[in-house]
This record gives C-alpha cells, structure tokens and sequence, in this order.
C-alpha cells in the first residue's frame, strides 16, 4: 500500500471518486458527472490530482464525432429550411417562376436554384414550360424530412449536440451534407471532435480508499463555513473537511511603518525621554541663520557656492531681524560686546539675505536660542542639503541629528557626561573616547568616538560650547552645548544596509520585507 | 578640512623622534587631526587637519613642530619677524607696490631664503603649503595667492602693478608661448580656473623685478622662467598677494616658520604702498602682528568644569606652543600665540588649548543635573496620528529625497505632450540656482512623484500598493519673509487593477473622521488628473489638498500599467482647520 498518501491531504474531490468508483470501472467525465456530479474542471482536477498521486492511471484515449447547432442551423429549426420554405410557398401560392420564389422568401437566387435542383431530382418539384416552378410530390422530399427531424433534436438536445453514435445510417448521410468542420456559419451543423479519456483506479487506490471509510472520511466534509450555516444550524449535523496545515501560505499584504523613519521615530522618543524639547524649521533659510549666526565668516570655506545650495528665485529673504542681524554683524566685524576681537572684516548684510537649503541642523539651533528656556534641552531631526555627488556614502539630502542644551552648569566636564549619556542610551555603545575637535561656532569643540559591539570604532558625533559670539548677539548669557549625532550609520546598522542611498528605496517589495535588526 | 601628504620619515625629524603609528595616532588629536591613510611603499603618508582656523599645521614642518613642542620639546623662536616699531632690515629687497591696486589686489607680502638648497621632501613640502594655503585658507586664490621664483634670475626691487591685460604678454608656466593675460585667462588651464577673480577689472595683477623680467600674473599663473622652482634651488624669494591684509601676513609667517624648520635662512623683505594700510606705508615681512591676549582663569575654570591654576593653565599652553605668564593680580594669564597662529579671537580660544594641553583624558564625564521636559512638537505629533492611520488602513509608510529633477517633478506629471502642466495646478517646485546635476535640481512641492517613482520600479511587488510619505515639501508663498514656505505634508496612493476615485475618497474620509476634523470637495480641473475624477479638498474655505484618479497619460509617463489613484495634502492646514 501506498503509504505516503496524506488522507487529509486529499481533496473531497478525490475523495468522493476514491470511494464511488471501484477496480476495474472505467471512470470518464461523463461517468464522473453522472455518479458524482462533477463538472468537467471538476473532473479533470480529480483525475489529475489522483493520477499525481499514482492512484489512477490512463486506460484508453478515444475520439467520439459530435454535431452541434449552429446559430444557422436554429434558425432553421425554427423557421424551416431554404427548402421547407420553397415547398410551403408553392403550395400555398402555387406555381411561381424563380425570381418570384427569391423575391417572397428573401432568399437569393442561387439558393432557390440549388434547392429547385435538388427537390426536382428527388422528385419532389417540377418545372412547367413558363419557366414556373410546381410542387409534383412533397412525399419525395424524404432528406427534407430527415433533415427537419435532425434540427428538431439537436434543438432540444444537451448543449445542442447530436452524437455520431446515436445516428442511423441514413442520418449520418444527410448530416454529412448539412454539416462542416470549419467555417460553419453557412451550414446548420458544426462537425465537433472530443477526446475522451478513460481511466481506471490502480492497485495502491483501494487501500487508500480503505483508510478513507475506515477514518469516517467522506468527502462530503464542509470547507468553508458560512454564514447561512450558523443561522440555521445546519453546522450541527455537518463535519468538517481537516485542511492540510503544512501548506505554505502566501503572506498577506499589511500596512506598516517605514523603518528607516520608524528609526527616527525612536531616536527622536528617546531624546524626549531624556529631556529634549523637538524644534523644527525651514527647508529654505538665509545664509544669516544657516552660518553668520552661527559666527562662521562670511569668507569661511565651508561657505562656498560649491557647498551651499541657492535659490534661482527668490534670491533673498525680505529682511533679517533686528537687533539680531546689528548684533550679528558687529559680532563678526569687531566681537561686538562679547569680549571677542570678531574677523575683522565689513559683513555684508545683502550677502547675509541670500536664500539657500539649510546645509546644517545648527541652523535651527541657532534659530532656538533667543526664545529657549534656561535651563533648557533642545533637538531637532532636520534635513539638510548639501551639493555633494550622489553614492553611497553621499546623498543630496539627509537628516542631521542636532541639539543644544542651555544652563548654568553647563560646562566641559556636563559636556562630556552628556555625550557619554548619548553614547550609551542612544547608540549603545560599550566604550566611550573624546578627543579634539572643530566647528566654527564652538569652542571647545569635542568629537565623540564610540566603540559599538556590532561597528567597532567610529565617529558618533560632534559636540562643543557655542562661543560667545554665537549667543550673545542672540540675548543668551549662559554657556550653551550644541550637539550632533551622525545616526545614518547606525540606521544602515539597524537596518543591515551599507548604502545610505538604500534608505529611501523606492522599492516597495524591499519596504514590505525589510526588517529592523 | 584639508588632507595632506607628506613623509612619515620627515615628519618623525621633526617631531624628533619616531613612534608607531598607533601612538601618531592619538598624538594627533593634539592638532585635531587623523590618519587618513597609513604610509605606502614611498613612506608617504596622509593625514586630516580638521581645524580650519590653524593653517599653520597643514604642512610637515608645521605639524611636526606642534607635535614636537606638545611632548615636551622647546618652543621654536624665529629673530626674523618684524614687529610694530621694530623691523628687520630688508637690505636691498623691496617690493613697490603700484597705485591703481589698491582697489584691484591691493595687498602683497613678501620675503626670501638662503643658506640650503631644496630637497625633495621641502619642495613638496613647500607645494602643498602653497596649494592648502591659497585653496583652503585663501578661498581658492581670491583672498591668497602665493608664488615662488629664483631669486639669482631676477633684480630688486620687485613691481607690484596693474597693467593691461590686452598689452601685457609673456610665456606662462606650462606653456611655451607668449599670450596677453586675457587670452592666458581664456586657454591657460590655471587661467580657466583662476582667472574670473581678477577678469572684471580693467587692469589686473602683475609682478615683475626691477628690469621688467615677469615674475607672474597673479592670482594665476607663474612665468615660465622666473616662477620654475626645482629641487636644488638655494635662493628663492616667496609673494603672497591677496585682499586681506592680516590673512596673507599670516600665511606668510607661516611660509616662513616652515622654511626655517627645515634649515633654511629667512630675509626680510619691505613692502612700499604708495596708500594706506593698516600697518602703514611699508611693511617689512614676515612681520608678527598677533597682540597679546589677557584671560581670566575664572573665566577658563568655568569652561572646564574646575578650577584651574595660573600654573597649570601656563604649563598646559606651553605644550600648545603657546607663550603665557600669570599676570601680578594671579586672577589671570597674559597670553602671547606664535607668530604662526591667529586663531585666538576670544578667551574661550585659550580655555580649549588649556583643555588640549593638559589633555582631554584627564577630565572626568559629569552628569548634568538641571530638570528640564521633553516633548515633541505638536506637528509630529499630528504627524503621527495621522501615519498610524494610514498604517491602519493598510498602506506602506514610505521616505524619500526632498530634491528631485525637472523631468520627475515637471514634465511627467504633463497630462499632454505639450503644454504646461501646472495650468490648473497650484504649485511649481522651487528650483536651484546652483544644482551639482539635473537629477537634484528642484525641492519637491509635493511627495507624489517619489510615489509615482515608487510605483514604477514596483511591479514586481503584489498588488494592491498603498503606499504614503509625510514629510516636508517647500512651497511659494508671498506672504513668508523667504517668499517659499515649508509644509507638512501628506501624500497617498493606491495602485490596483479596481483603483479607484471611490475607494481613495473613503480612505480620505475615514482619515479626516479620526482627525476629527470635517472637509467638503470641490470639482478641480487639475490636469494631472482624468477629467472629472479629481477634487479639491476644503475646510471651510480653504483648499487643503487634492484628490483624483491619475490621468493615464501621466500614469504612461511614469512608466506605470495599473490605474492610480492618489490624495495630497497639506497637514500644517489640516492641524488648524
């Protein structure tokens, strides 16, 4: 016995023809829609679901000729033959000449001419000295009355189908001169031909269907279960059909968060829960807020056309607050009241109005500072643009993780701990170095290195007190820590990628797989 | 941030001794700098110098002496600096400086050496103190431009003029044939790249010695003769001409401290201006210009967290290369930086050279203990409901760009072959002034093209898509001091075989429900859309968004063979409606 055959496995299609049919039956479309009422896909997926398995095998293939109706062949059986119509008329009208016939039935000519032909050598018509047609015996017409016989029966039979078998001789003559393979529209009978296929069980098939009545599986089990079902009740007497579980599923389609911006999310939560107040800003800013306030001269090479987009239009801000651009500019010509000596140059404040992308989230921070609460944490999640050549390292724009933090007691030493506070809650890292560093607002100005379990070594971010020349002319008097976190490359780590190109994929398939590490 | 090559070997002789490359690293970092490539075959190495404000330690000879004096070794002192009231004496060597500069380049510095022929290392050396110099400090030659000529081939005093650029001709380095200046600006490689500094003015730059012999046009070029220096040259005489004073004395020491160290004899140079300048009529180069700086220790103590000594201040700026001495009240330091360095604008300047010379090791992380409240903004906040709901209506959250091109943004989006897309639109995307390429010219008003993008290249992926992004799109808005205002935006599709207006709208409408916030539509004529399938989204009166089912032919243009249907809108009006 066949003993890899998974009864569940099997479908109450193949169940059902397992039980009805026994050994040596010849089992048919035709022989499975009598017994079981199956449909012909109904049938063919039996039979090839149960032959896949070895439990049937193909016995004999044979060709069956079939007759079917056409939609010419209807309208005869309706409303009579070309010929049938010729001796109805003439009997009624009596002798007539051929164009007359033509003309009354709407036929054509040559169709009167070759029915005339063949009723007048049967005897059946006549045709007078004035060229007129007459009827002489309609008892003659005996393949008009078979043919009539024909159409009557196929009207009426099963998807209008007469078969070959069925015919007797003489009705297989005349169907031979009504009926046409192709191009069946000029005759009332289409020629079918059909395959049919007989299979028998094979020997492994009785025990399976053994096993089948012995485990009480009927075939009949309910797959579904509906609506209808409950509210009558019929599910009381009902058994269910067992599914095969080991089915691999297709998986369904969800709606999900993105995870790279899931990330942010979760970097941006941790910063709350740490004390930070989220600020935003504009995508377009002025070369004021994005550098000169944050007293980077306006020579500074960080500040070049090749580093800083511009607007083609507008090209400048309407105008820079005051006293804050006074402020400002004297901070940059001559240290203004901070104590500093500034660069020493004329700052030019038409320069300063230029519209460009925000190359740096310290934009924003510095856009914070006359209205921050003391003591007070700030962050922002901003994306900034910087003209760099699109790779994998590089993109024309990306977010930046800044922040300040305002207070008395902020100093080196809180600097450090701060950094150290990120390092571990935010990044996860296992050891901690700073060393030196530059930015041009802060001073001193730290970079934090941070040893991850997974990266190693690397840059964390960048750190520093904002120097008087930064917040002073924006009304603040006590020291300020501005802070960055470069949190790209732990998003690639999060999310098991290496190109920073790869976190905005346009490719849904990837969003929908991709998981976070 | 410059790189800088050089050779680790020439470097060690000037530190004075070797070490392995793990204990140069974290040396390094008193200069705030890094390896950036280990030494090749050749022993070349290349390290990072990340501060910007200390030119002086962008070649081999100024790194090396930092790193020398932060292990303990004594501070350099040069005798060839003029200082105010005290100049050197130029001998024969002056440059006189003509009149009509003064509004052209009016600036120039000067001096010669002696005493030892070039070596390889030097040369190179002296090469990429120049290229740094003028390309990092000197914005690319505008603010400094440096040359250096043979001091045997040519006669003092040196011309500084502005001459014609059209009567004015000579062979220029790398060419062997004369050409006038405007034509060494259209075809000179140096020109070409150069040039536009000076090109607008009538006369430009040019430097000659006293018989006529070109030294070069600068900020450009050399002369083929005079300005070829090679290895094996023993007098030399170095120019800096600029626009800032104060920059090209500084580059100048620099230059000069850097040739000392390497062996070389420094001779002043006078500089005659026929105007003023803020060091007078003549100045004599190198000249030391830096004033001393006062710092309170309170001041310093409060930057480091502690409490700190005149002592240890004093000792921890020596390491710096760094001259202080406790002042009589002992409540601060007189501070005097080298003549190489003017990067000390404030006290704070000082305060982070006491913290890198005494060492960033030896301060102790300290917790901040102020309370203060965290909270988000209430944009992303709203942000996040409605992204939780769109999740729960089953799209994919999806992030992208916010620069894109004209033909993503523009020209796709047209309805028909011709015409102009935005007819009926409310909005173009902002456009660049100075895009590095076509495919990040604009910022996106709106995230749907990004969508469109998405679907494109998504076939692949079973159907249905529904797919959205909040994020930020700029837009026009007179009203705003920019003229262009940034939004919150919402964009979603649906992409299916059955997408359709209907659907989409429900989904709108079952967004607007858990915003708790009524909308009504209007019919729109946006041609993005089919006619007739598209609706304007209003609270009250105003439009916050659209609504539709793509036009095919937008939907062709992107490449996309299923119906889409989309919904845009602006969340910062929603938030407030």
């Amino acid at each position: 016995m066949k003993t890899d055959v998974d009864l569940k496995g099997l479908h109450p299609l193949e169940v059902r023809l397992l039980l009805e049919f026994s050994a040596g039956e010849q089992i048919t479309a035709s022989a499975l829609s009598e017994r079981l009422g199956y449909k012909v896909g109904q049938a063919n997926q039996a039979v090839s679901w149960l032959e896949a398995k070895g439990l049937l095998v193909e016995a004999e293939r044979t060709t069956a000729v079939g007759f079917e109706l056409t939609e010419l062949g209807a309208e005869y059986a309706r409303t009579g033959t070309p010929e049938e119509r010729i001796i109805a008329l003439l009997r009624d009208r009596g002798p007539l000449r051929i164009p007359d016939i033509t003309a009354a039935l709407g036929l054509e000519n040559k169709d009167v001419g070759s029915a005339y032909g063949s009723l007048g050598k049967a005897g059946a018509l006549e045709m007078d000295g004035e060229k007129r047609i007459a009827v002489k015996d309609p008892d003659a017409a005996t393949d008009v009355a078979l043919i009539r016989t024909l159409l009557d029966r196929a009207e009426s039979a099963d998807g209008r189908l007469l078969h070959e078998v069925d015919l007797s001789d003489d009705e297989r003559r005349v169907m031979e001169s009504v009926s046409r393979k192709r191009g069946a529209a000029s005759a009332p009978f289409r020629v079918i031909e059909r395959e049919t296929v007989t299979y028998l069980l094979t020997e492994d098939a009785a025990p399976v269907a053994g096993a089948l009545a012995k485990a009480g599986i009927t075939g009949q089990e309910i797959g579904q279960l509906t609506p209808e079902m409950i509210r009558d009740g019929s599910w009381r007497s009902a058994t269910f059909r067992a599914y095969n579980i080991n089915v691999p599923p297709a998986q369904s389609i969800i709606g999900r968060r993105n995870p790279y911006s899931a990330y942010l999310d979760e970097v941006k939560d941790k910063l709350v829960s740490l004390g930070f107040e989220q600020f935003d800003g504009s995508l377009v800013e002025t070369e004021f807020w994005n550098s000169d306030a944050l007293f980077m001269p306006q020579f500074h090479s960080a500040r070049d056309i090749h580093d800083v987009y511009q607007l083609e239009a507008p090209t400048h801000a309407r105008e820079i607050e005051e006293p804050y651009l006074s402020q400002v500019a004297s901070a940059h010509e001559n240290g203004w009241t901070t104590g500093s000596r500034g660069w020493r140059y004329g700052f030019d404040r038409d320069f300063t109005k230029r519209l460009i992308l925000r190359s740096q989230g310290t934009a924003v921070s510095a856009r914070t500072l006359r209205s921050a609460k003391v003591p007070g944490r700030y962050f922002g999640m901003l994306r900034c643009f910087r003209p760099d050549d699109v790779d994998a390292t590089h993109l024309s724009d990306f977010y930046q993780t800044e922040g300040i933090v305002l207070g008395e007691d902020v100093n080196l030493k809180t600097l450090l701990g701060l950094l150290e506070m990120f390092a571990v809650e935010v990044a996860g890292a296992t050891d901690v170095k700073y060393v030196p560093g530059y930015f041009p607002f802060t001073e001193p100005s730290i970079e934090v290195h941070i040893k991850h379990p997974v990266l190693g070594w690397f840059e964390l971010g960048g750190s520093g007190i904002f120097r008087p020349e930064v917040t002073e002319p924006q009304g603040v008097s006590v020291p300020v820590l501005a802070w960055g976190l470069g949190i790209d490359r732990m998003a690639l780590m999060k999310l098991g990628l290496d190109d920073l190109r790869e976190l905005f994929t346009p490719d849904i398939q990837n969003v929908r797989r991709r998981r976070v590490g | 941030m410059p790189k800088i090559e050089m050779y680790r070997d020439a470097l060690f002789g000037y530190i004075g001794r070797t070490m392995p490359e793990s204990e140069l690293e974290s040396l390094l970092e008193a200069a705030k700098g890094e390896i950036d490539e280990s030494a090749d075959a050749d022993g070349v190495m290349k390290i990072e110098l990340n501060d910007t404000n200390r030119p002086d330690l962008w070649s081999t000879a100024g790194l090396g002496r930092q790193l020398r004096v932060y292990l303990g070794g004594s501070m350099p002192r040069y005798d060839f600096f003029s200082r105010d009231a005290d100049a050197r004496d130029p001998g024969t060597r002056r440059v006189v400086v003509d009149p009509a500069l003064e509004h052209v380049r009016p600036y120039i510095a000067a001096f010669a050496v002696t005493g030892k022929p070039l070596d390889d290392a030097s040369l190179k050396d002296l090469i990429q103190s120049q290229e740094k110099l003028c390309t990092n400090f000197g914005q690319r030659r505008k603010s400094i431009a440096m040359g250096v000529y043979r001091t045997g081939l040519m006669t003092f005093p040196v011309r500084y003029q502005a001459v014609d650029p059209v009567a004015t001709r000579f062979t220029p380095l790398g060419m062997e044939r004369e050409l006038n200046l405007n034509q060494i600006i259209a075809e000179h490689p140096k020109g070409v790249e150069y040039g536009p500094i000076v090109a607008d003015f009538a006369k430009m730059p040019f430097l000659t010695d006293a018989n006529g012999e070109v030294l070069s046009f600068p900020p450009v070029i050399n002369s083929a003769r005079v300005g070829a220096v090679e290895e094996g040259d023993q007098d030399l005489f170095v120019e800096l001409t600029g626009t800032d004073l104060e920059s090209l004395l500084l580059a100048c020491a620099i230059v000069a401290c850097d040739l000392a160290d390497a062996g070389h004899t420094v001779l002043p140079v006078a500089v005659e201006y026929p105007y003023d300048t803020p060091l007078g009529r003549t100045v004599v180069c190198p000249y030391a210009f830096q004033q001393p700086l006062i710092a309170e220790l309170s001041a310093i103590g409060r930057i480091l967290g502690e409490k700190i000594t005149a002592d240890s201040a004093v000792t921890a700026l020596h390491r710096m290369g760094v001259t202080a001495t406790e002042s009589s009240t002992g409540q601060t330091i007189d501070v005097q930086p080298p003549e190489y360095r003017n990067d000390y604008l404030h006290q704070v300047d000082v305060a982070e050279d006491v913290i890198i010379g005494r060492g960033m090791r030896t301060f102790a992380p300290e917790m901040p203990t102020d309370f203060t409240v965290g909270r988000l903004t209430e944009a992303e906040r709203f942000g996040r409901t409605v992204i939780g709901t769109l999740v729960g209506m089953g799209y994919l959250e999806m992030i992208f760009p916010y620069l894109g091109s004209g033909r993503d943004f523009i020209e796709k989006l047209r309805p028909v072959p011709i015409g102009d897309p935005w007819e009926g639109v409310d909005q173009r995307p902002v456009k660049l002034a100075n895009p590095m390429s076509e495919s990040y010219e604009y910022v996106r008003n709106s995230s749907l093209p990004f969508l469109l993008n998405a679907e494109s290249v998504s076939a692949h992926a079973a159907y249905p898509h529904r797919i959205f992004e909040v994020g930020k799109i700029a837009r026009f808005d007179d009203a705003d001091n920019h003229g262009v205002r940034t939004v919150d935006a919402l964009c979603f599709v649906a992409a299916d075989a059955d997408a359709g207006f209907t659907a989409i709208s429900g989904d709108l409408s079952v967004l607007f429900y858990y915003l708790s916030r009524e909308y009504r539509v209007e019919e729109s004529d946006d041609p993005r859309f089919i006619p007739g399938r598209a609706a304007r989204v209003l609270i009250g009166d105003t439009v916050v968004g659209v609504v539709g089912e793509l036009h095919p032919q937008v939907l062709e243009n992107f490449g996309i063979t299923v119906p889409v249907t989309c919904c845009d809108l602006d969340l910062n009006a929603i938030l407030s409606g």
